[in-house]
Order: C-alpha cells, then sequence, then structure tokens
C-alpha cells in the first residue's frame, strides 16, 4: 500500500518546501495574506472593469444597432418619399422600419399650454418605454405623450389630447431617460401616422440586431437608393448614419479604463512579491546553516534552487488559490449590488481575470523566490556552516 | 590505498590586511578501518584541515586525494557528488532539520537520489545506533545524545568510505560521549570505516588507531 507521505516524498523538493512552510505558520500566513490581497486587487478590479463594460455594452446596444435614414444633400425633396421607404423595407432583412413624420405643435390641457415636438409613427414600440401605460406595438388611434410633457400639462393615461381637431386618448406616458436620439422618435407626442397623413416621412429608423448589422446594412441602403459611388456624383439622395464610431470610441475607453484598473492591482502584486522576496530572503538566511550542512552531505545547488523555489511557488499557490476564491466572492457581490445579478461574475471575462490574477500571484511569488533561492544555492558550505 | 591523502596541504586567508596561514604544509592519510583524531587547541587550523578533507573548503597549495584521484581539479558539482558517496558528517550541533522525522533525516542524504528507496536501510541505521522506537520521532523530542546518533546515521546512509567528525561529542555530557565514541567505535569495524574526528576531548584520544597533534597549522 503507498500512503500519502511516501507519494509525496516522490517530490522531494515539495515535501521538504512544505514542511518549510508549515514550520513557520505565522510567517507563511502573512506571506500569503499578501499575494492574496495582489491577487484579489488584480482580479476583482479587472472584474470590475469587466463588469462596467458589460453593462455599458448592453446599454449602448440599444442606441448603436440603429440606422436612421434622412434625405441626403443632393435630393430634390423635403424628407424621404413613399418609394424611398419601400425601397429601405426591400433590402432590410431581419430588422424593423420604423418610418416617422414629425411636427411641431402647441398642446394645451388644464388651462395650461407647452410647445411639443409631434412623431408620427406607425409601430412605436422598438422606439419608446412607457413609464405608466403600455406602448402599442401598432400606434392606430391614440397617443403617447413624454413624462415631462405630461408632468407640465397635469396630463394622465386615459386623459384626451387634441391635435388638429382629433381627439387621442393617452395611452401611455413615456420614460424620459429611454428617449431616443434625434430622428429616433424623439418626439414629446407620439400619435399614429395617419395624424400627419399629407406629409412626407422625415426619416426612417432601422433596427437591427447588433452594431456590426447596423453598418452593413446603412451601407446597403445608401448603395440601393444612391447607387454606387454617390458621393463623387452628387447623388446623396438619402444618408444612412449609424452610431458606430461612438461605439468603437467607447470600446476604446473601456479598454484603456481596464488597463488602468490592471495597472493599479499590478501594484498591489508589485508590493506583495516584494513582500514575498523579504520574507524568502530572511527565511533563507536564517536556515543559512541548515542549507549549509544539506550542501555538504552532497544535495546539489540545483536541488537546493529547486528546493527553495518550489516553497516560493506553494507559497505562491496557497496565495494565489486563496485570492482567487476570496476575488469570486467579491466578484460575486459586486455583480450581485450593482446589476442584481450575482452569475455576472461567472460569465468568461470576469473569470479570466481571476485566472490572471491567480497566475500572477505564483508568477509573483516564483520571481521573489529566484534570488533567495539562487543565492541559498551557491552560498558556499563552508561559509554556511561556520 | 589510503581512502583520504593531503600533501603538502597550505591554507591561507585574507583576513583585511593581514593574511593568516592556517595550514603550513600538512601532509596526513586515513586509511578504512581507522579511526585517527586531530588534536589542537582552537585556532590550530583544525577545523580547516577538515574542511579540506571533507572536500568543503580548497586548499592554497597541495594536493587532496580521495582514493587516489586528485580532487583539485574537480568543479563544484564533482565535489558534491564525491561529499554525496564518499564522505559522511558529523557535526558538533548535529544539523538535523527540524521539521523532519528521525528516519527522514537520515535518508536526508538520498532524498533526491532516490526517495524513499534508502527507506529500510535508514531504519537499519537507527536500529543499529539505538533508536528502533524514535524512528518518527522529530529532533525537538529527541535529547543531544539521540540526536547525535541520528545525524551518525544519516553520516552513513550513502554507504560512505570516510566519516568525518567534527567536535562529535563537544555538546554531550560524558557519559552520552561514551556511547557515541563506541557507536563509531563499532560502526567503524562494522562498516570498515575510515573515521577523522576532529576534538579537544581526550576521551575521544582513547577511542583512536592514531592520533595527529596540530599546533599553530603544523602537524608536531
Amino acid at each position: 500500500m503507498v500512503d500519502l507521505e511516501t507519494l509525496l516524498w516522490r517530490f522531494p523538493s515539495g515535501m521538504m518546501g512544505w514542511r518549510n512552510l508549515r514550520r513557520n505558520r505565522v510567517r507563511t500566513a502573512l506571506a500569503a495574506a499578501g499575494i492574496v490581497i495582489g491577487v484579489i486587487a488584480i482580479a476583482s478590479l479587472g472584474m470590475a472593469g469587466a463588469a462596467i463594460q458589460y453593462n455599458t455594452q448592453s446599454n449602448l446596444g440599444d442606441l448603436t444597432n440603429r440606422i436612421t435614414v434622412r434625405a441626403g444633400p443632393d435630393s430634390p425633396h423635403v424628407g424621404l418619399t413613399e418609394t424611398q421607404v419601400r425601397e429601405i423595407r426591400s433590402v432590410t432583412v431581419n430588422a424593423t422600419v420604423i418610418p416617422e413624420k414629425t411636427t411641431v405643435t402647441r398642446l394645451s390641457a388644464h388651462g395650461r399650454d407647452a410647445r411639443v415636438s409631434v412623431t408620427a409613427v406607425e409601430n412605436p414600440a422598438p422606439l419608446y418605454t412607457a413609464a405608466r401605460g403600455t406602448v402599442p406595438e401598432r400606434l392606430q388611434a391614440g397617443a403617447l405623450v413624454s413624462g415631462t410633457v405630461a408632468d407640465d400639462l397635469g396630463l394622465e393615461v386615459g386623459d384626451p389630447v387634441k391635435y388638429h381637431g382629433h381627439l387621442y386618448r393617452i395611452r401611455a406616458i413615456l420614460d424620459s431617460n429611454a428617449q431616443g436620439l434625434p430622428g429616433q422618435g424623439s418626439g414629446s407626442l407620439v400619435l399614429p401616422l395617419s395624424a400627419l397623413v399629407d406629409q412626407p416621412y422625415s426619416s426612417v429608423t432601422v433596427v437591427t440586431t447588433d452594431g456590426d448589422a447596423a453598418v452593413a446594412l446603412a451601407n446597403q441602403i445608401e448603395t440601393r437608393i444612391n447607387g454606387e459611388r454617390a458621393a463623387e456624383r452628387d447623388h446623396e439622395l438619402v444618408s444612412a448614419t449609424t452610431l458606430a464610431g461612438l461605439r468603437e470610441r467607447i470600446g476604446s475607453l473601456m479598454d484603456t479604463l481596464n488597463l488602468a484598473l490592471l495597472g493599479i492591482g499590478s501594484i498591489g502584486l508589485l508590493v506583495a512579491g516584494v513582500a514575498i522576496l523579504n520574507i524568502m530572503l530572511m527565511s533563507t538566511i536564517e536556515r543559512r546553516g541548515e542549507i549549509g550542512v544539506l550542501r555538504a552531505v552532497g544535495i546539489r545547488r540545483f536541488e537546493v534552487l529547486r528546493m527553495i523555489l518550489t516553497e516560493a511557488g506553494l507559497l505562491g499557490l496557497l496565495g494565489g488559490g486563496l485570492g482567487a476564491l476570496c476575488s469570486l466572492a467579491i466578484g460575486l457581490a459586486l455583480n450581485a449590488v450593482l446589476f442584481g445579478d450575482a452569475t455576472l461574475a461567472l460569465r468568461w471575462p470576469s473569470l479570466t481575470y481571476v485566472l490572471y490574477g491567480s497566475a500572477f500571484g505564483v508568477g509573483a511569488s516564483l520571481v521573489s523566490g529566484l534570488y533567495p533561492a539562487w543565492k541559498a544555492a551557491n552560498d558556499p558550505p563552508v561559509e554556511a556552516l561556520r | 590505498m589510503s581512502v583520504v591523502e593531503l600533501t603538502d596541504v597550505v591554507k591561507r586567508y585574507q583576513n583585511g590586511d593581514e593574511i593568516i596561514e592556517a595550514l603550513k604544509g600538512v601532509d596526513f592519510h586515513a586509511d578504512r578501518g581507522e579511526m585517527v583524531t586531530i588534536i589542537g587547541p582552537s585556532g590550530s587550523g583544525k577545523s580547516t584541515m577538515l574542511n579540506i578533507i571533507g572536500l568543503l573548503d580548497n586548499p592554497t597549495s597541495g594536493t587532496v586525494t580521495l582514493d587516489g584521484r586528485d580532487v583539485s581539479r574537480f568543479t563544484e558539482d564533482e565535489l558534491t557528488e564525491e561529499r554525496r558517496s564518499v564522505i559522511g558528517f558529523v557535526f558538533q550541533e548535529f544539523y538535523l532539520l527540524p521539521m523532519l522525522t528521525a528516519v527522514e533525516n537520515v535518508q536526508l542524504p538520498s532524498l533526491w537520489d532516490s526517495g524513499l528507496a534508502r527507506h529500510d536501510r535508514a531504519v537499519d541505521l537507527l536500529e543499529r545506533v539505538g533508536l528502533a522506537d524514535r524512528l518518527d520521532h522529530t529532533p525537538d523530542r529527541l535529547s543531544g545524545g539521540q540526536r547525535q546518533r541520528v545525524a551518525i546515521a544519516r553520516s552513513l546512509i550513502n554507504e560512505p568510505e570516510l566519516l568525518l567528525a567534527d567536535e562529535p561529542t563537544g555538546n554531550l555530557d560524558q557519559e552520552t560521549g561514551r556511547t557515541i565514541l563506541d557507536e563509531l567505535a563499532r560502526l567503524k569495524d562494522e562498516e570498515e570505516l575510515a573515521i577523522v574526528a576532529v576534538t579537544h576531548d581526550t576521551q575521544l584520544e582513547q577511542y583512536a588507531d592514531r592520533s595527529v597533534n596540530l599546533v599553530d597549522g603544523v602537524i608536531q
């Protein structure tokens, strides 16, 4: 029967390192605590960065996946024509096309009045979020009013508003925070398309799946309506724009932020590394005579080197493992508090930072162990034993 | 043939501006099956001589031969190899590793070569020095005499030809010292060892086959 000790002794460096670590538990615990803190610094800052990035991207996702199509500089028309809207629909697959007409009017209720922008749209659901009431898939009757206008005029869901002699019943008060960008359903009063029947379309919003799809589709729409090389031929009848540039800039901002966070975390690990260097150096100086005996009885230099490096490595594994567990706990708590979903910490980008953190912990330990190990291995035994 | 032979060995140290000549042309040899003691007052160069015999230090001039081989051109790693396989060391301070048990301490010199393959020999050696019931004790649970016996067992694990002892009884009371010397004398015969012991313990002389007197780096 092979018992555990016998098995472990097959790796004498590991066994000796382990016994040495157990000899001075307080010192080992302190050294490991240094690494734990360093690993937590790297991992949790990295995870925080990943969480911010994830959150920003999922918020931005609502804006960057949209295309706004308007009349171009060379268009003979005011706004977009029915034909152009049909052409936009014809090139669009897997995306929602929302043509809209806009104007400005004066709205009065309860003796107060306000100047409001009006958007007429047939399918408002992808553009608006209701604070109260519901935004219908198809708006054929009734109206939606922004929170601000509703507050100014004292309007509630179910109240009537009057536009050009027609009464529209309010079906939803809109969430002001979720307002789209100009040309993407920005109006304060949203009416059915029939309300502005005589006007041309001012713009068309196309909601696609993601930012990349939006950029591709925008190009397709322009090519379809304007033809090839429209800019050179002064033939920009429509222009289709996306927020791809914004997305890229925010992406690179996030990368910078992540690097900065990791940099701050690395300082923590650097400090831990110096602490380990100090502790390993003290420990080998204290054991100088012992190491001299090892050398005297015929233990080779590289075996002494390996023994001390293994000791440092075990210290790193200990600290790195504990640090990983702590960082994971912190990550779960962080995501639970910030986004109400603790499991976000278990997503791959987050987990990689935990792995990076512990790998850096083991690495820092090994690097810090190098000098003490080298010094101990090359100490002449006759000096060490004096 | 002698196990170890020193011919006209000189050792000089630089100590600040001063040059100290610790050994001034020493000739010495030790054969298998004999115990030689090196006796002399402190500062006479005894320890320096033992370090040179044990390949822990190089002479400034002169030759050292081990089993007839001149070791002056040996690299550090070759010297380590010789120390491992040919020489056993016993120190005044015992120098056992505190985190290892008696039987693990005995196996220490062979651990990196053969793991625990020498376990049986280690147990056998500890039994022979009377520590059969202390195999799994760590040094802090052993008396001084018991520790020195563990150290002696450790020095013999690799079946050396030469055992070097630096004041082996220096930290022990007279009675315990005597049992240790009995042990060494017996092992010398059993293992056909050459033992070189440095001491100023007169008791040790009684066990020696031969004694050399070192005064001021010169053998009298």
